[in-house]
């Protein structure tokens, strides 16, 4: 089965599941360089203290361009859980576990669950930060493509 | 300020369409002329284009010029698309309402749709991961997301009593009102017993209690008050009032689960505009993607307190009949879902109904409401229609 030929080798940005998370296109790329150092950051406000998730490049709140990053907890508790058995997306393994996870009180997020089981996790459980590698992405830089390393994450459940 | 009337509506067939995204706005566009022979297209003079996929499932932008060729329409007030994903129809319509009353535009056609089966059916749900804030929550893998519809059903559930018969009624409910809609893409009746039954897709959500996947094209004509009385001999139906809003896009940031506060900021902004209250309605239609979705808005619509939206469903109270019957075409459980023609279908079915012309009419209805959720939750439109202005 084949599709275009002029196509065959081709990486075509829209088509891709992850974002672009190399500094040539994206100005928040310390978020994916800190989940390669185990941390799950995101950006502060130095002048009003607002702590925004996702990661900016203002502050949503008093738009101030001062921002640092700062470190969320790595691990969270459970609030909900869902186990997608069918339809699950291309790219994406059956079953697909989501969570509704409580980091600390400082961030509730829902998240893919990896290295779960269906039926394995429960409200009030623990799970911790996962990072994991992507497919890279070819950049031309002048005459020359490089292949640029990505990460992504998910969290899995803490082993008792 | 000019009042703003609807005087034609039409829909090409709903489902899985041997058809082109081009074929079926020309379709539509023909339904809609067809409505009322004398609205053609020489006297329109705005377009607006709803849809949402188009660069991803047509490889095709500069969208509108594309229709108003296929039409035979030159637009001279407005030609340009909208996008808001599932309530992209809606926005059209907003948008429309506000170029007609402020005198930019006079008779302007909203018309909406999709083509979402493409020839490798994985590719429609790959295209999803792009509904959401794609760079976060779809990278988790939640396209339209039946998990987090399923997390909210679970925590409505825990939260209020809500029970998995009562999410079985809206389906069996809607798609009873789709029985007799020709253009809907499910058109056989369920029972309690195979809602019930049914297989899983994020439990609790089983399969009637998702909408399918569905091509389809919508087609509204908007006019002033003025030119609506020389081009229609049939009753005026009056767009009163709209609202629309957001709060957060991203699942990290949404406010509540179970209360959808984007909702009632945008039911209290349309209800202000329109000059009604919830009880002042007789027909609406609701976003119900999902049956749990419906139960939602009940509430968050106003028509019943907070966590009464299963008791609402079992008690009959959102059926012909009963307080206020939603989704009296079927809703998107029986006509499907072609996001960007949505708005647009559940503008036509309020249009019939206070014309008195609908396929299942409620009697004497003289004021309805429409509402779309879009995204993740993450934002709500609501437009309130009337027999009087």
């Amino acid at each position: 089965m084949s599709g275009l030929k002029i196509l065959e080798g081709k990486y075509i940005a829209t088509m891709d599941l992850y974002p672009q998370e190399a500094k040539e296109f994206n100005r928040i790329y310390p978020f994916y360089q800190h989940l390669r150092e185990g941390r799950f950051t995101t950006t502060r406000c130095k002048h009003c203290g607002h702590e925004p998730f996702p990661p900016r490049v203002i502050c949503p709140e008093c738009l101030s361009e001062d921002l640092q990053w700062i470190d969320l907890p790595t691990t969270g508790t459970v609030e909900e859980v869902t186990e997608e058995e069918v339809g699950v997306p291309l790219g994406f393994e059956t079953p697909l576990i989501h969570a509704l996870i409580n980091l600390g009180g400082r961030l509730k997020l829902f998240s893919r669950i990896v290295r779960c089981q269906v039926g394995q996790l429960k409200e009030g459980d623990e799970v911790v930060l996962s990072v994991f590698t992507v497919d890279p992405v070819p950049i031309q830089i002048g005459r020359e493509t490089i292949l640029k390393d990505r990460v992504y994450y998910a969290f899995e459940p803490v082993k008792s | 300020m000019r009042n703003v009337c609807v005087i034609a509506g039409g829909m090409c067939k709903w489902g899985v369409r041997e058809a082109s995204l081009r074929d079926m706005f020309q379709e539509a566009g023909k339904e809609c002329f067809n409505d009322n022979k004398a609205v053609t297209n020489k006297v329109i003079d705005g377009l607006l284009v709803a849809s949402a996929y188009t660069e991803r499932s047509a490889f095709q932008t500069h969208l509108a010029p594309v229709v108003a060729e296929y039409l035979g329409i030159k637009p001279k007030t407005i030609c340009a698309r909208v996008e808001l994903l599932c309530a992209s129809g809606s926005s059209g319509i907003i948008l429309a309402y506000g170029l007609i009353r402020s005198g930019i535009a006079d008779i302007v056609m909203v018309i909406g749709g999709e083509k979402l089966y493409m020839p490798e059916k994985w590719e429609v749900f790959y295209s999803e991961l792009a509904s959401v804030d794609h760079d976060w929550d779809g990278a988790q893998g939640l396209g339209l997301p039946p998990p987090a519809f399923a997390m909210v059903a679970k925590q409505h559930m825990k939260r209020y009593g809500t029970t998995k018969e009562q999410l079985a009624m809206v389906s069996v409910k809607n798609r009873r009102n789709g029985l007799n809609n020709p253009n809907a893409q499910f058109r056989e009746p369920i029972t309690l017993e195979n809602a019930l039954s049914a297989k899983n897709i994020v439990p609790p959500l089983t399969l009637y209690d998702c909408c399918p996947i569905t091509d389809g094209c919508a087609a509204v004509i908007l006019a002033c008050e003025e030119k609506a009385r020389d081009l229609t001999d049939k009753p005026l139906v009056y767009i009163k009032g709209t609202g629309q809003a957001t709060l957060s896009n991203m699942s990290a940031n949404m406010p509540s689960w179970t209360t959808w506060e984007a909702l009632t900021i945008a039911a209290k902004q349309a209800y202000e505009s329109a000059g009604i209250k919830p009880s002042d309605l007789d027909v609406g239609q609701t976003h119900d993607c999902f049956t749990i979705s419906e139960i939602i808005e009940y509430e968050d619509l106003g028509f019943c307190e907070k966590g009464a939206g299963g008791l609402f469903i079992q008690e009959g109270k959102s059926d012909f009949g009963g307080q206020i019957p939603i989704n009296t075409d079927g809703g998107l459980l029986s006509c499907g879902h072609p996001f960007g023609g949505t708005g647009i279908r559940q503008a036509i079915e309020i249009m019939h109904q206070l014309r008195g012309d609908a396929v299942r009419q409620v009697d004497g209805a003289k004021t309805g409401l429409t509402h779309n959720l879009s995204g993740f939750i993450a934002a709500h439109t609501v437009v309130v229609y009337g027999t009087e202005p």
